[in-house]
Protein backbone atom coordinates (compact mmCIF):
# COMPACT_ATOMS: atom_id res chain seq x y z
CA UNK A 1 0.00 0.00 0.00
CA UNK A 2 2.67 2.38 1.15
CA UNK A 3 5.08 1.30 -1.51
CA UNK A 4 2.37 1.70 -4.12
CA UNK A 5 1.75 5.28 -3.07
CA UNK A 6 5.46 5.90 -3.19
CA UNK A 7 5.72 4.55 -6.71
CA UNK A 8 2.94 6.80 -7.84
CA UNK A 9 4.70 9.78 -6.30
CA UNK A 10 7.96 8.96 -8.06
CA UNK A 11 6.24 8.49 -11.40
CA UNK A 12 4.48 11.81 -11.00
CA UNK A 13 7.60 13.70 -10.02
CA UNK A 14 9.67 12.05 -12.74
CA UNK A 15 7.17 12.85 -15.44
CA UNK A 16 8.02 16.53 -15.18
CA UNK A 17 11.65 15.84 -16.06
CA UNK A 18 13.41 17.47 -18.99
CA UNK A 19 16.44 15.63 -20.40
CA UNK A 20 17.23 12.62 -18.28
CA UNK A 21 16.52 12.70 -14.59
CA UNK A 22 16.45 10.45 -11.57
CA UNK A 23 13.92 10.31 -8.78
CA UNK A 24 13.86 7.92 -5.88
CA UNK A 25 12.07 7.34 -2.62
CA UNK A 26 12.57 5.14 0.44
CA UNK A 27 9.89 2.99 2.04
CA UNK A 28 10.81 4.84 5.27
CA UNK A 29 13.07 7.85 5.66
CA UNK A 30 12.98 8.19 9.46
CA UNK A 31 13.88 5.14 11.53
CA UNK A 32 13.65 5.10 15.32
CA UNK A 33 15.75 2.42 16.93
CA UNK A 34 14.32 1.13 20.18
CA UNK A 35 15.63 -1.69 22.37
CA UNK A 36 13.55 -4.19 20.41
CA UNK A 37 15.09 -3.16 17.06
CA UNK A 38 16.43 -6.26 15.32
CA UNK A 39 17.33 -4.63 12.04
CA UNK A 40 15.05 -3.89 9.13
CA UNK A 41 14.89 -3.95 5.36
CA UNK A 42 14.46 -0.66 3.57
CA UNK A 43 13.18 -0.59 0.00
CA UNK A 44 14.33 2.11 -2.40
CA UNK A 45 12.31 2.72 -5.55
CA UNK A 46 13.56 4.89 -8.32
CA UNK A 47 12.65 6.02 -11.79
CA UNK A 48 14.58 7.32 -14.80
CA UNK A 49 12.73 9.77 -16.95
CA UNK A 50 14.28 10.49 -20.32
CA UNK A 51 12.95 12.82 -22.99
CA UNK A 52 12.35 11.10 -26.31
CA UNK A 53 12.35 7.66 -24.60
CA UNK A 54 15.10 6.14 -26.73
CA UNK A 55 14.47 2.42 -26.24
CA UNK A 56 17.75 1.43 -27.82
CA UNK A 57 19.82 2.99 -25.05
CA UNK A 58 18.26 0.99 -22.19
CA UNK A 59 21.05 -1.58 -22.34
CA UNK A 60 23.94 0.80 -21.58
CA UNK A 61 22.51 2.49 -18.53
CA UNK A 62 23.38 1.51 -14.98
CA UNK A 63 22.25 2.58 -11.56
CA UNK A 64 24.33 2.72 -8.38
CA UNK A 65 22.70 3.25 -4.97
CA UNK A 66 24.86 4.32 -2.03
CA UNK A 67 23.73 4.67 1.59
CA UNK A 68 26.36 6.27 3.77
CA UNK A 69 26.23 6.85 7.54
CA UNK A 70 27.95 9.73 9.34
CA UNK A 71 31.75 9.73 9.30
CA UNK A 72 33.69 8.97 12.48
CA UNK A 73 37.33 8.68 13.48
CA UNK A 74 38.47 5.06 13.88
CA UNK A 75 41.39 3.53 15.79
CA UNK A 76 42.86 0.26 14.54
CA UNK A 77 45.11 -1.72 16.84
CA UNK A 78 47.26 -4.67 15.93
CA UNK A 79 48.02 -7.50 18.37
CA UNK A 80 51.46 -9.02 18.34
CA UNK A 81 53.01 -11.78 20.35
CA UNK A 82 55.12 -10.57 23.26
CA UNK A 83 56.54 -13.52 25.19
CA UNK A 84 53.63 -15.85 25.87
CA UNK A 85 50.83 -13.31 25.48
CA UNK A 86 49.18 -11.36 22.67
CA UNK A 87 49.30 -7.64 23.20
CA UNK A 88 48.15 -4.56 21.25
CA UNK A 89 51.36 -3.12 19.85
CA UNK A 90 50.78 -0.73 16.96
CA UNK A 91 47.80 1.59 16.77
CA UNK A 92 46.81 3.77 13.81
CA UNK A 93 44.08 6.29 13.31
CA UNK A 94 41.82 7.03 10.38
CA UNK A 95 39.42 9.91 9.88
CA UNK A 96 36.35 10.15 7.67
CA UNK A 97 35.40 6.51 8.05
CA UNK A 98 31.67 6.04 7.38
CA UNK A 99 29.85 4.37 10.26
CA UNK A 100 27.64 2.62 7.72
CA UNK A 101 28.17 2.00 4.02
CA UNK A 102 25.94 0.17 1.57
CA UNK A 103 26.37 0.12 -2.17
CA UNK A 104 24.16 -1.71 -4.67
CA UNK A 105 24.39 -1.59 -8.44
CA UNK A 106 22.88 -3.12 -11.53
CA UNK A 107 26.16 -4.93 -12.30
CA UNK A 108 29.66 -5.13 -10.75
CA UNK A 109 31.03 -1.61 -10.23
CA UNK A 110 34.17 -2.07 -12.35
CA UNK A 111 31.88 -2.80 -15.31
CA UNK A 112 29.89 0.39 -14.70
CA UNK A 113 32.48 3.12 -14.32
CA UNK A 114 36.19 3.91 -14.56
CA UNK A 115 38.40 3.72 -11.51
CA UNK A 116 38.79 7.50 -11.40
CA UNK A 117 35.04 8.03 -11.36
CA UNK A 118 34.47 5.38 -8.69
CA UNK A 119 37.25 6.93 -6.58
CA UNK A 120 35.89 10.45 -6.93
CA UNK A 121 32.39 9.48 -5.82
CA UNK A 122 33.57 6.82 -3.32
CA UNK A 123 31.57 4.10 -5.02
CA UNK A 124 32.45 0.65 -3.73
CA UNK A 125 34.34 -0.56 -0.66
CA UNK A 126 37.61 -0.47 -2.61
CA UNK A 127 37.06 3.20 -3.39
CA UNK A 128 36.30 4.52 0.09
CA UNK A 129 38.64 7.25 1.25
CA UNK A 130 40.06 6.39 4.68
CA UNK A 131 42.82 8.82 5.55
CA UNK A 132 45.09 9.20 8.52
CA UNK A 133 44.65 12.42 10.54
CA UNK A 134 46.42 15.40 8.88
CA UNK A 135 50.16 15.38 9.42
CA UNK A 136 50.50 11.62 9.94
CA UNK A 137 51.70 8.94 7.56
CA UNK A 138 49.45 6.48 5.73
CA UNK A 139 49.20 3.19 7.66
CA UNK A 140 49.93 -0.08 5.85
CA UNK A 141 47.15 -1.48 3.67
CA UNK A 142 46.21 -4.27 6.10
CA UNK A 143 45.00 -1.68 8.64
CA UNK A 144 42.51 -0.40 6.09
CA UNK A 145 41.58 -3.98 5.22
CA UNK A 146 40.92 -4.67 8.93
CA UNK A 147 38.33 -1.86 9.04
CA UNK A 148 36.57 -3.21 5.95
CA UNK A 149 36.66 -6.77 7.30
CA UNK A 150 35.32 -5.95 10.76
CA UNK A 151 32.67 -3.52 9.53
CA UNK A 152 31.51 -6.16 7.05
CA UNK A 153 31.40 -8.74 9.84
CA UNK A 154 29.12 -6.41 11.81
CA UNK A 155 26.95 -6.03 8.67
CA UNK A 156 27.75 -2.32 8.65
CA UNK A 157 29.49 -2.43 5.26
CA UNK A 158 28.12 -4.28 2.29
CA UNK A 159 28.44 -4.31 -1.46
CA UNK A 160 25.67 -5.79 -3.64
CA UNK A 161 26.98 -5.96 -7.25
CA UNK A 162 23.57 -7.05 -8.56
CA UNK A 163 21.45 -5.43 -5.87
CA UNK A 164 19.63 -2.98 -8.13
CA UNK A 165 16.98 -4.49 -10.38
CA UNK A 166 15.03 -2.86 -13.18
CA UNK A 167 11.33 -3.60 -12.82
CA UNK A 168 10.51 -2.02 -16.14
CA UNK A 169 12.39 0.09 -18.68
CA UNK A 170 12.56 3.07 -16.35
CA UNK A 171 11.71 1.77 -12.87
CA UNK A 172 14.27 0.19 -10.56
CA UNK A 173 14.40 -0.97 -6.98
CA UNK A 174 16.85 -2.18 -4.36
CA UNK A 175 16.60 -3.56 -0.83
CA UNK A 176 18.86 -2.06 1.85
CA UNK A 177 19.45 -4.32 4.86
CA UNK A 178 19.89 -2.30 8.04
CA UNK A 179 21.45 -4.32 10.89
CA UNK A 180 20.46 -4.18 14.58
CA UNK A 181 23.66 -2.34 15.59
CA UNK A 182 22.93 0.58 13.26
CA UNK A 183 24.70 3.80 14.32
CA UNK A 184 22.41 6.79 14.64
CA UNK A 185 22.66 10.01 12.65
CA UNK A 186 21.65 11.46 9.32
CA UNK A 187 22.54 9.18 6.43
CA UNK A 188 22.98 10.19 2.80
CA UNK A 189 21.23 8.14 0.18
CA UNK A 190 22.68 8.82 -3.26
CA UNK A 191 21.52 7.34 -6.53
CA UNK A 192 23.75 7.66 -9.61
CA UNK A 193 22.80 7.04 -13.22
CA UNK A 194 25.69 5.88 -15.43
CA UNK A 195 25.71 5.94 -19.20
CA UNK A 196 28.77 4.83 -21.16
CA UNK A 197 30.83 4.67 -17.93
CA UNK A 198 30.03 8.29 -17.05
CA UNK A 199 27.69 9.70 -14.44
CA UNK A 200 24.80 11.39 -16.24
CA UNK A 201 22.72 12.46 -13.31
CA UNK A 202 22.33 11.85 -9.60
CA UNK A 203 19.69 12.05 -6.92
CA UNK A 204 20.14 12.55 -3.19
CA UNK A 205 17.84 12.13 -0.22
CA UNK A 206 18.49 11.98 3.54
CA UNK A 207 17.71 9.04 5.82
CA UNK A 208 17.41 9.77 9.51
CA UNK A 209 18.34 7.07 12.03
CA UNK A 210 17.50 8.02 15.60
CA UNK A 211 17.59 6.08 18.82
CA UNK A 212 14.72 6.09 21.23
CA UNK A 213 13.66 4.50 24.50
CA UNK A 214 14.84 4.29 28.11
CA UNK A 215 18.23 2.82 27.17
CA UNK A 216 18.94 5.79 24.93
CA UNK A 217 17.95 8.18 27.67
CA UNK A 218 20.20 6.41 30.19
CA UNK A 219 23.13 6.48 27.75
CA UNK A 220 22.74 10.23 27.27
CA UNK A 221 22.22 10.76 31.00
CA UNK A 222 25.46 8.88 31.80
CA UNK A 223 27.35 10.97 29.24
CA UNK A 224 25.78 14.39 29.91
CA UNK A 225 25.38 14.31 33.71
CA UNK A 226 28.05 11.86 34.85
CA UNK A 227 28.15 13.20 38.44
CA UNK A 228 24.43 12.84 38.99
CA UNK A 229 24.35 9.50 37.19
CA UNK A 230 27.21 8.16 39.32
CA UNK A 231 25.66 9.46 42.55
CA UNK A 232 22.31 7.88 41.67
CA UNK A 233 24.00 4.55 40.86
CA UNK A 234 25.82 4.60 44.21
CA UNK A 235 22.65 5.58 46.11
CA UNK A 236 20.63 2.89 44.37
CA UNK A 237 23.26 0.28 45.25
CA UNK A 238 23.40 1.52 48.85
CA UNK A 239 19.63 1.37 49.11
CA UNK A 240 19.59 -2.19 47.75
CA UNK A 241 22.23 -3.16 50.31
CA UNK A 242 20.27 -1.54 53.14
CA UNK A 243 17.04 -3.29 52.18
CA UNK A 244 18.79 -6.64 51.90
CA UNK A 245 20.34 -6.17 55.33
CA UNK A 246 16.87 -5.48 56.77
CA UNK A 247 15.52 -8.68 55.21
CA UNK A 248 18.59 -10.55 56.39
CA UNK A 249 18.15 -9.34 59.99
CA UNK A 250 14.54 -10.46 60.10
CA UNK A 251 15.45 -13.89 58.84
CA UNK A 252 18.15 -14.42 61.45
CA UNK B 1 30.94 4.58 22.70
CA UNK B 2 32.41 1.57 20.95
CA UNK B 3 30.53 0.57 17.85
CA UNK B 4 32.67 -2.30 16.69
CA UNK B 5 34.24 -4.85 18.96
CA UNK B 6 36.18 -8.02 18.41
CA UNK B 7 33.91 -11.03 18.64
CA UNK B 8 33.97 -12.87 21.93
CA UNK B 9 33.88 -16.60 22.18
CA UNK B 10 31.35 -16.99 24.97
CA UNK B 11 28.20 -15.45 23.59
CA UNK B 12 25.93 -18.46 23.59
CA UNK B 13 23.17 -17.00 25.84
CA UNK B 14 22.90 -13.87 23.73
CA UNK B 15 21.21 -13.54 20.42
CA UNK B 16 21.89 -10.65 18.10
CA UNK B 17 18.32 -9.56 18.65
CA UNK B 18 16.24 -8.48 21.60
CA UNK B 19 13.55 -11.03 22.46
CA UNK B 20 10.78 -10.65 25.01
CA UNK B 21 13.03 -11.49 28.01
CA UNK B 22 15.91 -9.45 26.70
CA UNK B 23 17.02 -6.04 27.81
CA UNK B 24 19.47 -3.72 26.12
CA UNK B 25 22.33 -2.63 28.37
CA UNK B 26 22.69 1.10 27.67
CA UNK B 27 26.39 1.43 28.52
CA UNK B 28 27.70 -2.02 27.58
CA UNK B 29 25.67 -1.53 24.37
CA UNK B 30 24.49 -5.09 23.99
CA UNK B 31 21.30 -7.04 24.58
CA UNK B 32 21.24 -9.57 27.42
CA UNK B 33 18.65 -11.96 28.75
CA UNK B 34 17.13 -10.55 31.97
CA UNK B 35 16.67 -13.94 33.66
CA UNK B 36 20.18 -15.05 32.69
CA UNK B 37 21.78 -11.93 34.24
CA UNK B 38 19.69 -12.18 37.44
CA UNK B 39 20.61 -15.87 37.55
CA UNK B 40 24.31 -15.03 37.20
CA UNK B 41 23.99 -12.46 40.02
CA UNK B 42 22.17 -15.06 42.16
CA UNK B 43 24.75 -17.78 41.44
CA UNK B 44 27.64 -15.50 42.40
CA UNK B 45 25.64 -14.23 45.41
CA UNK B 46 25.12 -17.86 46.43
CA UNK B 47 28.88 -18.51 46.26
CA UNK B 48 29.49 -15.28 48.08
CA UNK B 49 27.12 -16.23 50.90
CA UNK B 50 28.45 -19.79 51.05
CA UNK B 51 32.12 -18.88 51.18
CA UNK B 52 31.77 -15.54 52.92
CA UNK B 53 33.58 -13.69 50.13
CA UNK B 54 32.69 -10.60 48.14
CA UNK B 55 32.21 -12.36 44.84
CA UNK B 56 33.45 -9.52 42.64
CA UNK B 57 36.52 -11.48 41.61
CA UNK B 58 34.22 -14.20 40.17
CA UNK B 59 31.56 -11.96 38.66
CA UNK B 60 33.86 -9.58 36.75
CA UNK B 61 35.62 -12.34 34.74
CA UNK B 62 32.22 -13.89 33.95
CA UNK B 63 30.94 -10.56 32.64
CA UNK B 64 34.04 -10.33 30.44
CA UNK B 65 33.48 -13.90 29.14
CA UNK B 66 29.97 -12.83 28.14
CA UNK B 67 31.39 -10.12 25.91
CA UNK B 68 30.83 -7.12 28.17
CA UNK B 69 33.78 -4.75 27.61
CA UNK B 70 36.25 -5.13 30.51
CA UNK B 71 36.12 -1.41 31.52
CA UNK B 72 32.30 -1.63 31.78
CA UNK B 73 32.49 -4.94 33.67
CA UNK B 74 34.92 -3.48 36.22
CA UNK B 75 33.06 -0.19 36.73
CA UNK B 76 29.66 -1.88 37.07
CA UNK B 77 31.14 -4.43 39.44
CA UNK B 78 32.19 -1.67 41.84
CA UNK B 79 28.54 -0.56 41.99
CA UNK B 80 27.60 -4.11 42.93
CA UNK B 81 30.33 -4.08 45.62
CA UNK B 82 28.67 -0.97 47.14
CA UNK B 83 25.41 -2.91 47.57
CA UNK B 84 26.97 -6.03 49.05
CA UNK B 85 29.32 -4.17 51.39
CA UNK B 86 26.60 -1.77 52.66
CA UNK B 87 24.52 -4.79 53.55
CA UNK B 88 27.39 -6.44 55.45
CA UNK B 89 28.69 -3.24 57.03
CA UNK B 90 25.25 -2.36 58.48
CA UNK B 91 25.11 -5.72 60.26
CA UNK B 92 28.55 -5.06 61.76
CA UNK B 93 27.57 -1.50 62.74
CA UNK B 94 24.63 -2.89 64.73
CA UNK B 95 26.92 -5.39 66.43
CA UNK B 96 29.50 -2.66 67.16
CA UNK B 97 32.30 -4.53 65.41
CA UNK B 98 33.72 -1.61 63.39
CA UNK B 99 36.92 0.29 64.28
CA UNK B 100 36.03 3.70 62.85
CA UNK B 101 39.43 5.24 63.49
CA UNK B 102 41.23 2.43 61.68
CA UNK B 103 38.58 2.53 58.96
CA UNK B 104 39.19 6.28 58.53
CA UNK B 105 42.97 5.82 58.21
CA UNK B 106 42.42 3.02 55.67
CA UNK B 107 40.07 5.34 53.77
CA UNK B 108 42.70 8.11 53.50
CA UNK B 109 45.00 5.62 51.79
CA UNK B 110 42.08 4.17 49.85
CA UNK B 111 40.97 7.46 48.30
CA UNK B 112 44.56 8.21 47.25
CA UNK B 113 44.83 4.69 45.81
CA UNK B 114 41.60 5.10 43.85
CA UNK B 115 42.75 8.40 42.35
CA UNK B 116 46.12 6.90 41.40
CA UNK B 117 44.25 3.87 40.05
CA UNK B 118 41.94 5.87 37.81
CA UNK B 119 44.91 7.84 36.40
CA UNK B 120 46.63 4.54 35.58
CA UNK B 121 43.38 3.07 34.24
CA UNK B 122 42.74 5.98 31.88
CA UNK B 123 46.35 6.13 30.70
CA UNK B 124 46.20 2.43 29.82
CA UNK B 125 42.83 2.92 28.15
CA UNK B 126 44.24 5.67 25.94
CA UNK B 127 47.16 3.39 25.05
CA UNK B 128 44.77 0.57 24.11
CA UNK B 129 46.12 -1.70 26.84
CA UNK B 130 43.35 -1.62 29.45
CA UNK B 131 41.63 -4.88 28.43
CA UNK B 132 44.93 -6.72 28.61
CA UNK B 133 45.83 -5.06 31.92
CA UNK B 134 42.52 -6.02 33.55
CA UNK B 135 42.81 -9.61 32.28
CA UNK B 136 46.45 -9.87 33.44
CA UNK B 137 45.59 -8.46 36.88
CA UNK B 138 42.89 -11.08 37.22
CA UNK B 139 45.14 -13.92 36.09
CA UNK B 140 47.79 -12.95 38.65
CA UNK B 141 45.27 -12.24 41.42
CA UNK B 142 43.10 -15.33 40.89
CA UNK B 143 46.11 -17.56 40.22
CA UNK B 144 47.86 -16.69 43.47
CA UNK B 145 44.72 -16.73 45.62
CA UNK B 146 43.32 -19.89 44.05
CA UNK B 147 46.68 -21.62 44.33
CA UNK B 148 47.14 -20.67 48.00
CA UNK B 149 43.59 -21.72 48.88
CA UNK B 150 43.90 -24.98 47.00
CA UNK B 151 47.15 -25.86 48.75
CA UNK B 152 45.88 -24.84 52.17
CA UNK B 153 42.51 -26.63 51.93
CA UNK B 154 44.13 -29.80 50.55
CA UNK B 155 46.49 -29.82 53.51
CA UNK B 156 43.62 -29.21 55.92
CA UNK B 157 41.61 -32.05 54.41
CA UNK B 158 44.57 -34.40 54.67
CA UNK B 159 45.30 -33.55 58.29
CA UNK B 160 41.69 -33.87 59.35
CA UNK B 161 41.25 -30.47 60.95
CA UNK B 162 42.33 -27.01 59.95
CA UNK B 163 44.92 -25.15 61.99
CA UNK B 164 44.24 -21.45 62.19
CA UNK B 165 47.22 -19.11 62.26
CA UNK B 166 50.24 -21.39 62.08
CA UNK B 167 52.73 -18.78 63.30
CA UNK B 168 50.79 -17.25 66.17
CA UNK B 169 53.21 -14.93 67.87
CA UNK B 170 50.73 -13.48 70.32
CA UNK B 171 49.72 -9.87 70.87
CA UNK B 172 52.93 -8.84 72.67
CA UNK B 173 55.34 -9.87 69.95
CA UNK B 174 57.00 -7.10 67.94
CA UNK B 175 57.43 -7.04 64.18
CA UNK B 176 59.06 -4.53 61.82
CA UNK B 177 55.76 -2.65 61.76
CA UNK B 178 56.31 -1.48 65.35
CA UNK B 179 59.47 0.38 64.39
CA UNK B 180 57.72 2.70 61.94
CA UNK B 181 57.09 6.35 62.92
CA UNK B 182 53.75 8.29 63.14
CA UNK B 183 52.21 6.02 65.75
CA UNK B 184 48.57 6.34 66.69
CA UNK B 185 46.36 4.68 69.27
CA UNK B 186 43.42 2.62 68.01
CA UNK B 187 41.22 1.96 71.07
CA UNK B 188 38.71 -0.32 69.40
CA UNK B 189 41.47 -2.56 68.02
CA UNK B 190 43.59 -2.21 71.18
CA UNK B 191 46.56 -1.19 69.04
CA UNK B 192 49.29 1.45 69.16
CA UNK B 193 50.87 1.33 65.72
CA UNK B 194 52.17 3.54 62.96
CA UNK B 195 49.60 4.86 60.48
CA UNK B 196 51.89 4.00 57.55
CA UNK B 197 50.90 0.30 57.17
CA UNK B 198 47.12 0.99 57.20
CA UNK B 199 47.55 3.86 54.72
CA UNK B 200 49.63 1.66 52.40
CA UNK B 201 47.09 -1.15 52.75
CA UNK B 202 44.22 1.25 52.02
CA UNK B 203 46.10 2.58 48.99
CA UNK B 204 46.50 -0.96 47.63
CA UNK B 205 42.78 -1.70 48.15
CA UNK B 206 41.82 1.55 46.38
CA UNK B 207 44.07 0.62 43.46
CA UNK B 208 42.58 -2.89 43.21
CA UNK B 209 39.08 -1.49 43.47
CA UNK B 210 39.56 0.77 40.44
CA UNK B 211 41.46 -1.67 38.23
CA UNK B 212 39.59 -4.87 39.06
CA UNK B 213 36.25 -3.75 40.51
CA UNK B 214 36.75 -5.95 43.56
CA UNK B 215 36.27 -5.11 47.23
CA UNK B 216 39.70 -6.43 48.07
CA UNK B 217 38.55 -8.32 51.18
CA UNK B 218 40.80 -11.16 50.09
CA UNK B 219 43.80 -8.96 50.75
CA UNK B 220 42.57 -6.58 53.45
CA UNK B 221 41.25 -9.24 55.86
CA UNK B 222 44.45 -11.35 56.05
CA UNK B 223 46.57 -8.16 56.09
CA UNK B 224 44.57 -6.71 58.99
CA UNK B 225 44.84 -9.95 60.97
CA UNK B 226 48.45 -10.94 60.32
CA UNK B 227 50.15 -7.63 59.50
CA UNK B 228 48.28 -5.04 61.57
CA UNK B 229 47.37 -7.67 64.20
CA UNK B 230 43.87 -6.33 64.69
CA UNK B 231 41.46 -8.45 66.79
CA UNK B 232 39.57 -10.83 64.47
CA UNK B 233 36.24 -9.57 65.86
CA UNK B 234 36.62 -6.10 64.28
CA UNK B 235 38.48 -7.07 61.11
CA UNK B 236 35.55 -7.98 58.84
CA UNK B 237 33.35 -5.09 60.01
CA UNK B 238 36.14 -2.52 59.56
CA UNK B 239 37.06 -3.95 56.16
CA UNK B 240 33.42 -3.78 54.98
CA UNK B 241 33.03 -0.26 56.41
CA UNK B 242 35.97 1.12 54.44
CA UNK B 243 35.23 -0.80 51.23
CA UNK B 244 31.71 0.66 51.15
CA UNK B 245 33.21 4.12 50.75
CA UNK B 246 36.03 3.01 48.45
CA UNK B 247 33.61 1.21 46.12
CA UNK B 248 31.27 4.23 46.09
CA UNK B 249 34.21 6.54 45.32
CA UNK B 250 35.47 4.17 42.61
CA UNK B 251 32.01 4.00 41.03
CA UNK B 252 31.96 7.81 40.90
CA UNK B 253 35.46 7.95 39.35
CA UNK B 254 34.48 5.47 36.62
CA UNK B 255 31.13 7.18 36.02
CA UNK B 256 32.64 10.67 35.76
CA UNK B 257 35.81 9.95 33.78
CA UNK B 258 34.75 7.06 31.52
CA UNK B 259 30.93 6.79 31.63
CA UNK B 260 31.36 3.04 32.03
CA UNK B 261 28.90 2.34 34.89
CA UNK B 262 25.98 0.35 33.46
CA UNK B 263 23.10 1.00 35.84
CA UNK B 264 20.80 -1.56 34.20
CA UNK B 265 23.40 -4.31 34.46
CA UNK B 266 24.16 -3.31 38.07
CA UNK B 267 20.48 -3.52 39.05
CA UNK B 268 20.11 -7.01 37.53
CA UNK B 269 23.26 -8.28 39.26
CA UNK B 270 22.41 -6.71 42.62
CA UNK B 271 18.86 -8.07 42.52
CA UNK B 272 20.11 -11.60 41.78
CA UNK B 273 22.91 -11.26 44.32
CA UNK B 274 20.62 -10.25 47.19
CA UNK B 275 18.55 -13.42 46.70
CA UNK B 276 21.54 -15.68 46.08
CA UNK B 277 23.39 -14.64 49.24
CA UNK B 278 20.50 -15.73 51.49
CA UNK B 279 20.52 -19.28 50.13
CA UNK B 280 24.30 -19.44 50.00
CA UNK B 281 24.69 -18.64 53.69
CA UNK B 282 22.28 -21.39 54.74
CA UNK B 283 23.69 -23.95 52.35
CA UNK B 284 27.27 -23.15 53.34
CA UNK B 285 26.51 -23.71 57.04
CA UNK B 286 25.83 -27.38 56.32
CA UNK B 287 29.12 -28.09 54.54
CA UNK B 288 32.63 -28.68 55.88
CA UNK B 289 34.67 -25.52 55.46
CA UNK B 290 37.69 -27.36 53.96
CA UNK B 291 35.47 -28.85 51.25
CA UNK B 292 33.99 -25.41 50.60
CA UNK B 293 37.40 -23.80 50.31
CA UNK B 294 38.65 -26.55 48.00
CA UNK B 295 35.60 -26.05 45.76
CA UNK B 296 36.10 -22.28 45.68
CA UNK B 297 39.82 -22.74 44.94
CA UNK B 298 38.89 -25.00 42.04
CA UNK B 299 36.48 -22.42 40.64
CA UNK B 300 38.97 -19.56 41.05
CA UNK B 301 41.71 -21.57 39.29
CA UNK B 302 39.31 -22.48 36.48
CA UNK B 303 38.41 -18.82 35.85
CA UNK B 304 42.11 -17.91 36.02
CA UNK B 305 42.97 -20.59 33.43
CA UNK B 306 40.14 -19.48 31.14
CA UNK B 307 41.36 -15.87 31.23
CA UNK B 308 44.96 -16.98 30.80
CA UNK B 309 44.22 -19.15 27.77
CA UNK B 310 42.53 -16.20 26.04
CA UNK B 311 45.72 -14.17 26.46
CA UNK B 312 47.99 -16.91 25.13
CA UNK B 313 46.00 -18.30 22.20
CA UNK B 314 46.53 -16.47 18.90
CA UNK B 315 43.56 -14.13 18.34
CA UNK B 316 41.22 -14.95 15.46
CA UNK B 317 41.88 -11.47 14.11
CA UNK B 318 45.02 -9.64 15.28
CA UNK B 319 43.38 -6.31 14.43
CA UNK B 320 40.79 -4.59 16.57
CA UNK B 321 38.77 -1.67 15.28
CA UNK B 322 37.23 0.93 17.54
CA UNK B 323 35.03 3.70 16.15
CA UNK B 324 34.08 6.81 17.99
CA UNK B 325 30.39 7.61 17.93
CA UNK B 326 29.50 10.05 15.19
CA UNK B 327 26.83 12.22 16.71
Amino acid sequence: MRIGALLLLILMSASSARAEELAAGLSRDDIKISSSFTGTDLVLFGAIESEGAAIGTVADRDVVVVVRGPNAPVTVRRKERLGPIWINRDQRQFVGVPSFYFVASTKPLQDIGDRATLDRYHLGLAHLDFNPPPGTVMPPADYRAAILRQKARGELYSEQPNGVQFISGSLFRTTIALPSNLPSGTYDVNVYLFRKREIVTAFSTPLRIGKTGVERWLFKFAADEPWIYGLLAVMLAGLAGWISSLIFRQRQ
Amino acid sequence: MLSVRPAHAFNAPFGSSCGPMEIYLPIAEMPVNILFMIGLGAAVGFLSGMFGVGGGFILTPFLMFLGIPPPVAVATQSTQVVASSVSGALTHLRNGTVDFKMGGILLIGGFCGSIAGIALFNALKAAGQIDLFIALSYVIFLGSIGGLMFWESLGALRHGESKVGASNRGPGAHTWIHFLPLKMRFHRSKLYISVIPPIVLGFLIGLLSVVMGVGGGFISVPAMIYLLRMPTSVVVGTSLFQITFIAAFTTMLHAVTNHTVDAVLAILLIFGGVIGVQFGVRFGARLRSEVLRLALAGLVLFICARLGVDLILPPSDPFSVVSETAE
